[in-house]
């Protein structure tokens, strides 16, 4: 039995208790964070037995098998740095840190004393993408020709309001500001699939209206559109607070066939080349996407039966994945070039935004 | 004599600021955040010229910009509470905040008029009939109650610890549901009826434990101004209330065309039961919205003493019968259709052209043919 701790007890701590206590072979035994109120009442929620408001205590106590860190970017690379000295495997949330340089020492510490990291990417392996990536890796789909990754987020929801509302909140603070925090959830969708190992990146932001955070003398973008394009292929990014309905999406479009991506309800559909010819191709088709859409919602209906149908499917399948990788002395499931890979393009998307805005508040 | 009100722009806050400069208390620091609607407190700072109310923007948790807001006030009337998003969200903005609020206090001799909520009673072991007045124990096992009945209860434990100068010149208010002219939130409290889209279930006869905004801030406004209520607590409720029946069949009529289906408290059980079996055998795959204990505490009929702050001199300013048809033409008036329809007002649309707007835009998509208004792709 894996004994685990998990450190912040902010708004993203309830995912990674809710991941960890489905595990047959992890118990959480105890949470930490600055705050002891904080710690008191998720350990409270969820009956761990320990609450500490120091990190060298917990580790010291609790001497914890892995370690979850959701704290702010800012704190994740010295924690996680604590974790592996201690001879702990690390779930970091995203970011992995503030920038790729930070990314690349920890996953040299990892690697010299042979512990695992992960970092908490919530999407990367929810079912659907892990449906895209089997029918890619069977050849279905063909080469990657372009890629559109549409990211809504709610800034009037329980994580923008206490953004919106204290000009103190780290959000703030960080060069990229709402973007960095937010970036690998649209990131990690793309680059995968892009062929080549430096994509160029070409990034336009703004504020799209008075979000309230004028009034703190804060400037917040909230609007984010990213090209990004190699020899072979492309993709733009959206990060929208304004549009709605908010959704999480993904547009696969490869040489064979185009898929696309619903990660709000958990679907994918495929276009693909009618085999009738002409006019009945043309009507056939919304039929052949009504099928398709009646049948995903089947899955989702089975898939609920089953209870396999969670909000954080990806991030519990993660979980479950790399506590399987250490247990069983498996690769990680998210490679580190992965991580490495997006870290790298999130420094170059966080670069251009503050050249763009040319101001820190 | 100063005055700070916390969550002053809240529906409670500002109808707390209203019955201050009624009560003549004219120095009032209004603590609101940088994104805070200050329609409410505008109207009664012009209704009210004498009224010298001064906003100070920030966070609560942040103990500089409280000590801003406390300069030169003796009286702290703490409203301010996170009522929904994360349960973390929730502990921080009412269990945080107040911890840093009393840390900012300091050792200022400044009372402080607690607002809290009627849900923090132990009443999940105790009879239907039992009158349920200050003096019942605040519940033992508040994390198997709802996350804003837990914050509400660890706020008022951490109100009482005592100082090192001893206990807290503290009065502490518990009001029912809010109800009144202006409540943003719309739907069918959660003590009266199970809201599932348009159908409503309703909880039976017992007494809808309802406050109108403007009793209650009448309510803490004089248990602030009483030098005899210090350490002490109260129910506040109105008078003459409805049963959840009855509310949902005035509801029905005067706002909302809702389906009700009455849910006797077996029944409500039962479901409680299923909730929370369901959510812990597929490890929250539904949020745990529902469970036996904070069921028996919320719906078994319990009602509520209201006799101690009226012994202090609290009368209804707004009668229960009034508040409530009031109420519910505000609802009416201002439902979500008539407010689809007035963003439509400002659109440029032909004398009789039909007109459809689609794609991704900040309101909803919606077809508008001259005089009915059909939804399109609106989302859920």
């Amino acid at each position: 039995m894996l004994k685990v701790a998990l450190i912040g007890c902010g708004k993203s701590a309830d995912m990674h208790v809710g991941a960890i206590q489905r595990l047959a072979c992890a118990r959480l035994t105890g949470v930490c964070d600055v705050e002891p109120l904080m710690a008191r009442q998720l350990a409270a929620r969820y009956e761990v037995s320990n609450c500490y408001s120091d990190v060298d205590t917990l580790i010291t106590s609790e001497k914890p098998d892995v370690l979850h860190i959701a704290t702010p970017p800012e704190s994740h690379y010295r924690l996680a740095v604590a974790a592996l000295e201690a001879n702990c495997h690390v779930v970091i949330e995203k970011p992995v840190g503030m920038n790729a340089d930070e990314a690349s020492r920890l996953i040299a510490e990892a690697e010299v004393r042979s512990r695992k990291l992960t970092i908490a990417y919530t999407y990367h392996l929810d079912p659907v993408a892990r449906m895209l990536r089997d029918l890619v890796g069977r050849g279905v789909m063909g080469d990657p020709v372009h890629l559109e990754s549409y990211f809504g987020y709610n800034l009037k929801g329980p994580f923008g309001i206490p953004i919106l509302g204290d000009a103190n909140h780290w959000v703030h603070k960080l060069p990229g500001k709402l973007f960095q925090n937010i970036l690998d959830h649209v990131v990690n969708k793309v680059t995968d699939f892009l062929t080549e190992p430096a994509p160029n990146v070409l990034v336009h932001s703004w504020q799209s209206a008075d979000n309230g955070t004028p009034r703190l003398g804060r400037d917040l973008p909230d609007e984010l559109r990213v090209m990004m394009f190699g020899k072979k292929s492309s993709a733009y990014l959206t990060v929208s607070s304004h549009a709605r309905p908010i959704r999480h999406s993904l547009l696969f479009r490869g040489t064979k066939n185009t898929a696309l991506l619903d990660f709000n309800s958990s679907t994918i559909r495929l276009e693909r080349d009618s085999i009738l010819p002409g006019v009945l191709g043309r009507l056939s088709s919304p039929f052949s996407e009504g099928w398709q859409c009646f049948r995903e919602g089947t899955r989702n209906v089975l898939r609920f039966v089953r209870s396999d149908y969670h909000f954080f499917s990806g991030f519990n399948y993660l979980v479950s994945k790399f506590y399987e990788s250490i247990v069983k002395d498996l690769p990680v499931p998210i490679s580190y070039k992965d991580i490495l890979r997006n870290a790298l393009i999130l420094d170059q998307i966080v670069e251009q935004l503050h050249c763009a805005t040319g101001r820190t508040s | 004599m100063r005055v700070l009100v916390t969550g002053a722009a809240g529906f409670l806050g500002q109808a707390v600021v209203d019955r201050l400069v009624a009560h003549g208390i004219l120095d009032i620091n209004c603590f609101v955040r940088g994104t805070s609607d200050l329609t409410g407190l505008e109207e009664v700072k012009r209704e009210n010229p004498r009224a010298r109310m001064q906003y100070v923007t920030g966070n609560l948790l942040n103990k500089n910009d409280i000590r801003r807001a406390l300069v030169g006030v003796d009286t702290v009337y703490h409203l301010a509470a996170g009522m929904t998003g994360a349960p973390a969200s929730i502990f921080s903005n009412t269990v945080v905040a107040s911890k840093c609020l009393l840390d900012a206090i300091e050792n200022r001799p400044t009372r402080v008029v607690l607002v809290s909520s009627l849900i923090v009673y132990g009443t999940s072991g105790l009879n239907a009939d039992r009158l349920i007045a200050e003096n019942t124990e605040l519940d033992a096992h508040p994390e198997k109650r709802s996350v804003y009945c837990h914050a509400k209860i660890w706020q008022e434990q951490l109100f009482r610890e005592p100082t090192k100068d001893g206990l807290r010149d503290l009065v502490v208010i518990r009001p029912g549901v809010l109800y009144g002219q202006g409540n943003r939130n719309r739907g069918v409290p959660s003590r009266v009826g199970i809201t599932l889209g348009n159908l409503v279930l309703a909880l039976g006869r017992r007494e809808a434990p309802l406050s109108h905004v403007r009793n209650c801030a009448e309510a803490v406004v004089i248990a602030g101004q009483n030098k005899q209520s210090s350490g002490e607590a109260y129910n506040v409720l109105d008078d003459n209330l409805p049963s959840c029946s009855e509310y949902l069949r005035r509801y029905k009529h005067d706002v909302n065309n809702i389906r009700v289906i009455r849910m006797p408290f077996p029944v409500a059980m039962l479901l409680a039961r299923a909730v929370s079996g369901y959510h812990r055998f597929t490890h929250g795959q539904i949020p745990a919205v529902l469970n036996p204990y904070d069921a028996r505490a919320v719906w078994k009929g319990h009602r509520f003493d209201n006799r101690k702050i009226k012994d202090l001199g609290w009368r209804q300013v707004v009668p229960t019968e009034n508040g409530i048809r009031d109420a519910f033409a505000d609802l009416r008036s201002t439902s979500e259709w008539l407010h689809v329809v007035g963003k439509c007002q400002n659109l440029p649309i032909a004398e009789d052209a039909p007109l459809a707007l689609s794609s991704k835009s900040t309101g909803d998509s919606i077809n508008v043919d001259h005089r009915s208004v059909a939804s399109l792709g609106v989302s859920s």
